[in-house]
């Protein structure tokens, strides 16, 4: 069975890899190839491009929002960073405001903008807006190759689309506005939420029903962890937005929902899709089966089993019964086991190939972010044990943890597909490889040193915050206590990483208005066999 | 790849697993809690109810609309840990742990994420924060005025703080006959006094007190002691 799985995959990837676009490593070109095979990589190419064009609309429409979305987060991201060390720093100098008239209820907006207003605005662009945009566009078309049939109706998922547009602008205009849940990661107005939903649904079902009309699976894991992400996703949002609306479900279960809600959104929605992108686009560009399959299978079924179980240790010593924080704990440990056969996976395919991230920006974006996977996960399984936990507990140490799941793993892989699947959309080539190299050092140090402040500013604060110091309250803008991270965090880490998003974005519009280079040869880091 | 049958029922299965250990199974234990009751024999009402349901219900809520809106809660905690967890009961934060029964009442808990600030659960409690007597920096009392203080400008009570001022939970007045009483600020003919929301909030704040006797929760530090 195994073998069959093999020959399959690799005849395929080897067939894909070679045809079309992706020629950057491919010595498939130098063989002399036969009659038959010419036709059938003809046919092929002829069908991937109908598909490619009949998902055209959506997914662009998925990029283009999702874009908007991240610069929003960065934007507000900085603000909420800065606001934490200096509260008092207003936006903008006085004489701006003067110029531009903003008085009265404008003025008074700008001054409500604290942190506790900020931050949930920030994450909730982040993570309803970019993240689960980019995923959405990405799985769309990757759905499409897989089960190799053109989107009937792209229509309706532009629809949903902009459901879902409606739903996050909804959210985070009334949280700055001054509405809030007051559940973390859920902020957002019921109304907004059921707006995500709907859109969701015209998204994710009509997924479901194109599945219908597949011609051939392509027996890929990546199908397995895609409609795991698109069959969770409604089940964990629908029913955490149905009970913690619910007036009936007594106190802190609400909370108890939430939690639970936040291990479905990271682990199950944006790893289930994070990680069918990198087990799809890794091997396609080394044109190069994955390394095992049943080790995949092993990562898989572990991931969506585990996956759920491990939020509770955001709540250990919390007003909730034992029992559940123990089980997470246990399923974080177990969480070894995904996180071993998934990077193991994961390197076994690279080996051998490492050199081809010098000239591919996809399988850089991508494999950049399937390290900073196994880092995440390492550092969830690290975090759940008590004796960290009781350091880390309360401190920016969980935005350090949540920071290298939609930062550093997920957006990777997604600037990666979206690098890989645009030209294929729009018919012409990235403009400029400096361009994207600097979106890829601005994307991986920025985010890198966002991820590590957020982890040593936790570090730092827990050891004065688990001090019985009496009267010293564990401020963070105090140097001892982190402040210095928090500040390096704001000037470097999200200025570097807003830069990159600004440049990648005007590259994108660039695309958008098909400048770029003519269609045929990939903008690469650097030719093969050039020097760099 | 699986069949498609195998793929959705173990997908399905996952999540149901998932939903059982992580909300109805804890739901069935904690979903259904009642306040505490203590009835002493031969009476025909209850000598002593915990937590009771507040009377005034809209101002308070109010009050927590004020602190959610803002997002103090993304600093601010409500939970008090078990000694083992941490230093809180000691750093005066409470007398017990907090409990899901302290929290029935509540439409969504906040019990808050991070301890960028010091934890509120038992803001309004006399012994909340318990300095020695002798410390300089010790407020003779926290009440309302105190918090509008804290409120309108947090570095002039917690030098190191870095709570954001809310200016826009105030509004200035002229000072007129009666010149209020709550005033943060006079200047000239002008006072600059809380809004309905800040003293909502104020209020909100100072009833945060679960120091109550639980018997899931024992008391840990008598008041007394603690002290010293």
């Amino acid at each position: 069975m195994t073998t069959t799985h093999y020959t399959l995959l690799s005849t395929s990837l080897a067939a894909s890899a070679a045809s079309a676009k992706p020629a950057p490593l491919a010595p498939a070109a130098a063989k002399p190839a036969t009659k038959e095979q010419v036709t059938q990589r003809d046919i092929e190419n002829v069908e991937r491009a109908l598909i490619d064009q009949s998902a055209r609309g959506p997914v662009l429409t998925f990029f283009t929002t999702a874009i908007f979305w991240l610069l929003v987060s960065c934007v507000l991201g900085y603000i909420a960073s800065r606001k934490l060390h200096s509260p008092n720093f207003v936006l903008g100098p006085e004489f701006l405001y003067r110029w531009l008239h903003i008085d009265g209820i404008m003025r008074s907006l700008f001054d409500h903008l604290n942190y506790g207003r900020v931050w949930p605005a920030y994450t909730t662009a982040l993570i309803y807006g970019w993240c689960s945009l980019a995923g959405m566009g990405v799985a769309t078309w990757m759905i499409g190759r897989l089960t190799r049939v053109s989107i009937q109706a792209p229509g309706i998922l532009q629809w949903g689309a902009w459901f879902w547009n409606t739903g996050v602008a909804a959210g985070v205009i009334t949280i700055l506005c001054g509405y809030n849940s007051g559940l973390e990661y859920f902020e957002m107005h019921s109304a907004a939420k059921l707006c995500l939903f709907i859109g969701y649904l015209l998204i994710g079902v009509w997924g479901l029903i194109l599945f219908r009309y597949k011609r051939t699976v392509a027996p890929y894991i990546s199908v397995s962890y895609l409609v795991a992400a698109f069959f969770l996703f409604p089940w964990f949002f629908g029913s955490a937005a149905m009970l913690t609306s619910m007036h009936g479900l007594n106190g802190v279960m609400k909370n108890i929902v939430n939690v639970w809600y936040q291990g479905g959104l990271f682990n199950l929605w944006f790893g289930c899709i994070g990680i069918a992108a990198a087990y799809y686009f890794i091997p396609k560009v080394i044109n190069r089966p994955i390394y095992s399959y049943n080790l995949a299978k092993i990562g898989f079924w572990s991931w969506v089993f585990l996956g759920g179980l491990t939020a509770m240790t955001r709540l250990s010593g919390g007003p909730v019964p034992a029992y559940l924080v123990t089980i997470s704990i246990a399923a974080n440990i177990l969480l070894i086991i995904p996180i071993a056969t998934l990077t193991v996976n994961f390197f076994q395919t690279m080996k051998g190939h490492t050199g081809s991230m010098a000239y591919s920006p996809t399988l850089r974006f991508v494999f950049v972010g399937t390290v900073f996977f196994s880092i995440a996960a390492a550092l969830s399984v690290l975090g759940a044990l008590r004796s960290v936990d009781s350091y880390t507990h309360f401190t920016p140490w969980a935005h350090g943890q949540t920071h290298a799941v939609l930062l550093g793993f997920f957006s990777m892989v997604m600037f990666g597909a979206i690098y890989y699947i645009t030209p294929r959309l729009v018919g012409c080539e990235w403009l400029s490889r400096t361009f994207i190299k600097i979106h890829f050092f601005g994307t991986a140090y920025g985010g890198a040193t966002i991820i590590a402040l957020f982890l040593f500013g936790g570090l730092a604060m827990g050891f004065t915050l688990n001090e019985p110091a009496g009267d010293k309250v564990a401020f963070y803008n105090i140097p001892q206590n982190g402040g210095w991270c928090n500040v390096v965090k704001t000037y470097i880490g999200y200025v570097f990483f807003g830069v990159a998003q600004f440049v990648f974005a005007i590259h994108f519009l660039f695309m958008r208005l098909r400048i770029g280079q003519p269609a045929g040869e990939p903008t690469l880091f650097a030719n093969p066999g050039e020097a760099h | 790849m699986e069949k498609p049958s195998t793929l959705f029922t173990g997908i399905f299965g996952a999540f149901i697993l998932s939903c059982g250990a992580m909300v109805l199974l804890p739901n069935s234990q904690i979903g259904g809690l009642q306040p505490q009751v203590t009835w002493d024999e031969g009476q025909n009402s209850p000598s002593d109810v915990y937590p009771v349901k507040r009377e005034d219900a809209l101002g308070h809520r109010v009050g927590q609309g004020v602190f959610v809106e803002n997002g103090c809660f993304y600093c601010h905690t409500q939970q008090v840990r078990d000694p083992q967890y941490g230093p809180d009961m000691e750093r005066g934060w409470g007398v017990r742990r907090t409990v899901a029964r302290d929290y029935i009442h509540e439409d969504v808990p906040l019990l808050g994420v991070s301890r960028l600030g010091p934890d509120l659960a038992n803001f309004g409690s006399a012994t909340w924060r318990n300095e020695p007597d002798d410390d300089t920096k010790k407020p003779a009392k926290r009440d309302a005025a105190w918090v509008f203080k804290h409120l309108y400008a947090p570095t002039t009570i917690v030098l190191d703080s870095n709570c954001p001022p809310y200016p826009y939970l105030f509004e200035r007045k002229e000072v007129g006959e009666h010149p209020s009483p709550d005033a943060v600020e006079v200047n000239g003919n002008f006072q600059i006094v809380p809004t309905a929301d800040a003293r909502n909030l104020a209020a909100y704040l100072l009833s945060l007190d679960r120091t109550h006797e639980l018997k899931e929760a024992p008391t840990v530090i008598k008041p007394k002691e603690a002290k010293k």
